[in-house]
């Protein structure tokens, strides 16, 4: 399988090395940054390319651009016949998602949204529990998701909300997607409605942004979500607590981890983005890239179907609606 | 020292217990006993505590205590503050304060005119971590505070007193019993007042009963440039007698230059043990919150000083939860 790369920032990186893994052929990249670029493709074995090029030479397109830049590349690559696998959020707006699924639809290739959250063990073993009814039926969900603010350097599109949707869509879509999945294995419905309030929406000029929000299921399960970039640098912390009529899950990223290093202090460098913490087992990018490639060769179904991202998506958006409105938003 | 003379009024809440064991260590007073009318629950009490039992809340206030300690129902709590100012007792008032703002009103009303004090229980606001929580975001060097998390979810009570979950007695269920403590900690730490409240109240858990047994809410407290958006866990989420403890309280406050995570029982042992009623169990440690509350209680009485919990701070509280409701049903942001 030869994969072209569109995008080799960050997430580009973490993909790149993800497929090599899976033993999948990066063949070609294409990015703005043409040092880095040059850089990567003779550490990795790959050439860079113009997008025509990168087209012609590929059967997977993987697209780690900013979100604004979804709809345009997905529409490219599927138009060539390319599957597509893309950066999450799914884009800024329903219309936008909509036209990429479609067009994929259309032209007969697949398209894999990288909800990679969903590919972490600790919130894949909860999922097996849910669905084994090890909890009853579901009442409350909590979901953490709380790290600093994107310190990207150059360009730092994940501060302009307008690019990025900001903490509530770009951070907290993870974890409507964990909502949606936890929710549908325990036939707790549909979303509802959504409220939310935030630092920024309060104070336009705070430093960091905290989002609180809240989902009404179907059949009465409610959720409270936090997301946040406004810890010291550095600092990331994930979990959840699911808790129905026979049974709670808990997990935070503060509990014991395998492994445990006590060291004197030193100067480490700090991602500019804030990934979690990996603990034990695969890792996660690499089981989802996995995935994808298996789901290409066999032609069976993904984890995560557009469908799903397009719903995360729209509670993302009705989120948005809520902190501009103070309004509680019915979906 | 005179000793001051101190009475129960009433064994219905799960605290009870707990204040007859404090108040059964503290120096310099006189436990009178406590009144019970319910024969069943009197003689429990009689038989853990030793105390003396009087038939009637009357017959206890006919002792004339200097001050007593509600632990009814919430809906008995004005005729049993009625009852203990006209007495002239002064009153420590289980939380809520009452079932409605009307009930709650009245009690102000009869205490002001007995001249007696009030004061809510809110044991947290005694908590050494909450404590120094408040001192260091005194210094105010960490910027704005963007947001608190907070988390005071539990078991759902009714298994040890089963008037929790009912809607007369309690005036409703998870958001009643729960919202009250994280709310007067936010006021408290932020020393500002509950503006705006958002909640989705929901009965998930235990759908054979009509009360709620889950609930989110978001505050905004403070105006202008002091907004503080504020969340709260409230619900019975932990799975009765399967969870090591009753549940938690927790919360987080992020800054802009920092964040604190308080977890107030974090103080604890693991015991697993064929031998007591949970196989697992959390056995706290190094927190005397509750002692230290009656202290405060107990001294004001004795000096005659301004209560440090007022009837304002268990009104202010009894609005948040009420409110949660309305704005649940109304699928609306509802402004205090």
């Amino acid at each position: 399988m030869r994969i072209g790369m569109i995008g080799l920032g960050l997430m580009g990186q973490v993909h790149l090395k993800a497929w090599q893994a899976a033993g999948a052929e990066v063949v070609a990249l294409y990015d703005q940054n043409t040092i880095q670029t040059e850089r990567l493709a003779r550490e990795h074995n790959a050439k860079v390319c113009s997008l025509p090029e990168l087209l012609e030479l590929v059967d997977v397109v993987d697209i780690c651009l900013p979100t604004p830049q979804h709809l345009e590349f997905t529409l490219l690559a599927a138009k060539a016949g390319k599957h597509v696998v893309c950066e999450k959020p799914m884009a800024l707006t329903l219309e936008d998602a909509t036209t990429m699924l479609e067009s994929c639809q259309k032209a007969g290739v697949r398209l894999f949204i990288a909800h990679v959250v969903r590919f972490f063990e600790q919130y894949q073993t909860a999922a097996n529990s849910i669905a084994r009814g090890e909890i009853g039926a579901l009442g409350t969900m909590r979901l953490k998701r709380c790290g600093y603010q994107p310190a990207k350097e150059g360009d730092n599109w994940f501060l302009d909300e307008t690019r990025s949707g900001g903490v509530a869509l770009d951070l907290m879509v993870h974890d409507f997607d964990v909502a949606n999945w936890f929710a549908g294995l325990a036939g707790a419905g549909q979303v509802t409605r959504v409220f939310a309030r935030s630092s920024r929406s309060l104070h336009p000029d705070a430093k960091g942004d905290v989002v609180l929000a809240t989902l009404k299921f179907e059949h009465g399960a409610i959720a409270h979500l936090e997301g946040a970039w406004a810890y010291p640098k550095g600092v990331f912390r994930t979990g959840f607590d699911v808790a129905g009529t026979d049974g709670v899950i808990e997990w935070r990223s503060d509990d014991a981890s395998s492994v445990q290093s006590f060291l004197p202090p030193v100067a480490t460098g700090i991602a500019a983005v804030g990934l979690p913490i990996l603990s034990g087992g695969a890792d996660p990018y690499h089981l989802q890239i996995a995935h994808v490639k298996h789901a290409i060769k066999t032609n069976s179904p993904f984890l995560v179907t557009p469908e799903d991202a397009l719903a995360a998506l729209k509670i993302g958006l009705a989120v948005r609606e809520s902190l501009h409105t103070g309004l509680v938003v019915n979906i | 020292m005179k000793n001051l003379r101190i009475g129960i009024l009433s064994t219905a809440h799960v605290h009870a217990d707990g204040f007859a064991d404090i108040l059964q260590r503290t120096p310099n007073i006189e436990i009178l006993g406590f009144s019970e009318p319910d024969a069943t629950r009197a003689e429990a009490f009689s038989s853990s505590t030793k105390l003396k039992h009087f038939a009637t809340h009357a017959a206890l206030m006919a002792e004339h205590p200097d001050a007593v300690i509600i632990c009814s129902e919430t809906s008995l709590h004005l005729p049993l503050t009625r009852l203990a100012a006209r007495g002239g007792a002064h009153i420590l008032c289980e939380k809520p304060i009452a079932t409605t703002l009307e009930d709650a009103l009245q009690m102000q009303d009869v205490c002001q005119a007995a001249g007696v004090k009030f004061m809510t229980a809110y044991p947290m606001r005694f908590d050494s971590s909450l404590i120094s929580l408040k001192a260091r975001l005194a210094q105010k060097d960490l910027g704005r505070v963007l947001a608190i998390i907070g988390i005071n979810h539990a078991e759902n009570p009714m298994h040890r007193r089963a008037w929790f979950a009912n809607k007369h007695l309690a005036g409703g269920g998870a958001v009643m019993d729960h919202t009250v403590h994280l709310t007067d900690l936010y006021r408290w730490l932020l020393e500002s007042e509950v503006r705006c409240v958002q909640a989705e109240v929901s009965n998930p858990f235990f759908p054979d009963l009509d009360i709620d047994s889950a609930g989110f809410a978001t505050l905004i407290l403070g105006t202008g440039e002091t907004q503080v958006p504020a969340s709260i866990d409230c619900s019975w989420s932990r799975p009765v007698g399967i969870y090591p403890r009753w549940g938690h309280l927790k919360l987080e406050v992020i800054l802009e230059d920092g964040a604190f995570e308080i977890d107030a029982f974090a103080n604890k042992l693991s015991l697993y043990s064929r031998r007591t009623p949970r196989i697992a169990n959390w056995l706290g440690w190094g927190s005397d919150a509750t002692t230290k509350m009656l202290g405060a209680f107990l001294d004001t009485v004795r000096h005659d000083t301004s209560v440090p919990v007022t009837w304002q701070d268990g009104y202010e509280g009894l609005r948040v939860a009420l409110a949660c409701y309305d704005s649940s049903d109304q699928a609306r942001e509802v402004l205090l």
